[in-house]
């Protein structure tokens, strides 16, 4: 459980992150 | 607060370290934008960058930080997270290729500026260092080659990477940025610091000596060791494990994670147990008596101290039986009198490493002993092959809801119990693992 915890949580980090990068190009652009 | 506030409360903290280039970048002034493929590119490139810094912290053993979920699992984010920065790292470029094919010519030494090719030569490292981990063993590199590779990979591909950031100097180059992204590496550094220098000259002040070398069933040696000249483990609870340095100083990187098979103990006396599986664990056998050791530790999450329980059980595959030897004869010491079930999973019966000494704790615990073979001996009225959920249900006490479980073997054994036994009614807070298999 702990091992699909991590993975789950490592896609999310990853996730958040290019969202976030998305967001700095948006504010940029805009 | 709880250990599930804690735990929540770090991912807050690894997140926000993470993200904290990101909003660096955010903050006025701001220099012009350069469209939204080439910014988003340029911000996944910091992204990637701090959480390879991040990388360092998470191995850095902190002792409160990695509590919450036991630092095995934090190896395994490690490793997960590395993957997810190199995609993101190795997109950086990519798309600034598909938007701007000009900028294909950076891969080129000869005709790009310094700073692109080591942002090239980062990536590269990046993906060595991926590479390397996530296939170490068919790939036959050592152990203790690897480590030491491992550690210079990554520092070279974070140096690379700050290089390539300064060398670009665009959303970094007003000064107070420049001194907030300073913190961020400098925070990168000072943790790398700890652990590569300040960690191992305290292990060096101290040591253990080797008080005795016995063989155990099932090709594993027991080391005992005793502390010279100091108290000992702080807070060490049954069932926690160690890294372990021998024949080697605290600074080569050459440490390995074992299980502690003893109970606490006055004097600091400590037992490792340890199976032949690999290049340093078969040198065990050749360790003498008044040798050095060092002895990182304690870590982990896997003890029935943090569990309190009506009744434990146990359950081992192979060299797994360690951890639980330490709870078990902690339990006997105090003299616990709540019923306990160890299983055990092994080849053979003449290789169940801790057989008599378990039995031996039937006289002073109420514990009930399963062993399961895959080769049973002629007149074998056991469990033969696998722990199956008809196994474990046939064993399991009519309370088993309410029991605590702790599971430690092979990776593939402990995913299949922990499934059978949620299957069986067994809350998945209630099973908790400890995994070796790190690299």
């Amino acid at each position: 459980m702990r091992l699909t915890l991590a993975k789950i949580l490592a896609v999310t980090t990853g996730v958040l992150i290019v969202a976030l990068a998305a967001l700095f190009a948006l504010l940029q652009t805009g | 607060m709880t250990p599930v506030v804690w735990g929540a409360l770090w991912i807050a903290v690894y997140l926000a370290l993470v993200a904290a280039p990101l909003f660096v970048l955010l903050v006025a002034p701001t220099p012009p934008g350069l469209g939204f493929w080439s910014d988003f590119s340029l911000a996944l490139g910091f992204a990637g960058a701090a959480m390879m810094g991040v990388q360092f912290m998470l191995t850095a053993r902190f002792r409160r930080a990695t509590a919450p979920y036991g630092i095995d699992i934090i190896y395994y984010f490690h490793r997960h997270l590395a993957v997810v920065a190199a995609v993101l790292i190795v997109a950086h470029p990519m798309i600034l290729f598909v938007e701007n094919p000009v900028f294909l010519h950076m891969l080129n030494p000869r005709e790009a500026p310094w700073h692109m090719t080591a942002g090239l030569a980062s990536v590269l490292a990046i993906l060595l260092v991926i590479a390397t981990s996530l296939w170490r063993k068919p790939l036959g590199l050592h152990y203790d080659e690897w480590r030491i590779a491992h550690v210079l990979l990554a520092v070279a591909a974070v140096v690379l990477a700050l290089v390539h950031i300064e060398g670009v100097n665009y959303y970094v180059a007003a000064p107070w940025k420049r001194a907030l992204w300073l913190i961020i590496v400098a925070s990168w550094v000072g943790v790398l610091l700890r652990v590569r220098v300040l960690k191992p000259w305290r292990l060096l002040r101290t040591p253990y000596r080797v008080a005795a070398v016995r063989e155990e069933r099932g090709s594993s040696w027991t080391l005992e060791l005793t502390p010279d000249g100091h108290p000992g483990l702080r807070s060490f609870a049954p069932g926690q494990f160690a890294w372990l340095t021998l024949r080697s100083s605290p600074f080569a990187l050459k440490e390995h994670p074992f299980s502690i098979s003893s109970a606490p103990a006055a004097g600091g006396r400590l037992e490792f147990t340890i199976k032949e599986l690999g290049d340093f664990t078969r040198t065990i056998k050749d360790v003498r008596a008044g040798e050095t050791a060092y002895v990182d530790g304690p870590y982990g999450a896997f003890s029935m101290d943090r569990h309190p329980a009506p009744g434990y059980v146990f359950i081992a595959g192979g060299i797994g039986i360690a951890p639980m030897m330490s709870m078990l004869r902690a339990l006997a010491g105090r003299g616990d009198r709540r019923p306990h079930l160890l299983i055990t999973a092994n080849s053979r019966w003449e290789r169940i490493t801790f057989r008599e000494a378990a039995h031996a704790l039937q006289a002073q615990l109420d514990l009930r002993i399963v062993h399961a073979l895959e080769e049973p001996p002629p007149g074998w009225d056991g469990v033969v092959g696998y722990l199956t959920p008809e196994v474990l249900s046939r064993h399991l006490p009519p309370d088993r809801a309410s029991r605590e479980y702790f599971l430690c073997g092979p990776p593939a054994m402990i995913a299949a119990v922990e499934r059978g036994l949620y299957h069986l009614g067994v809350p998945l807070s209630r099973s908790h693992t400890e995994l070796f298999d790190l690299v």
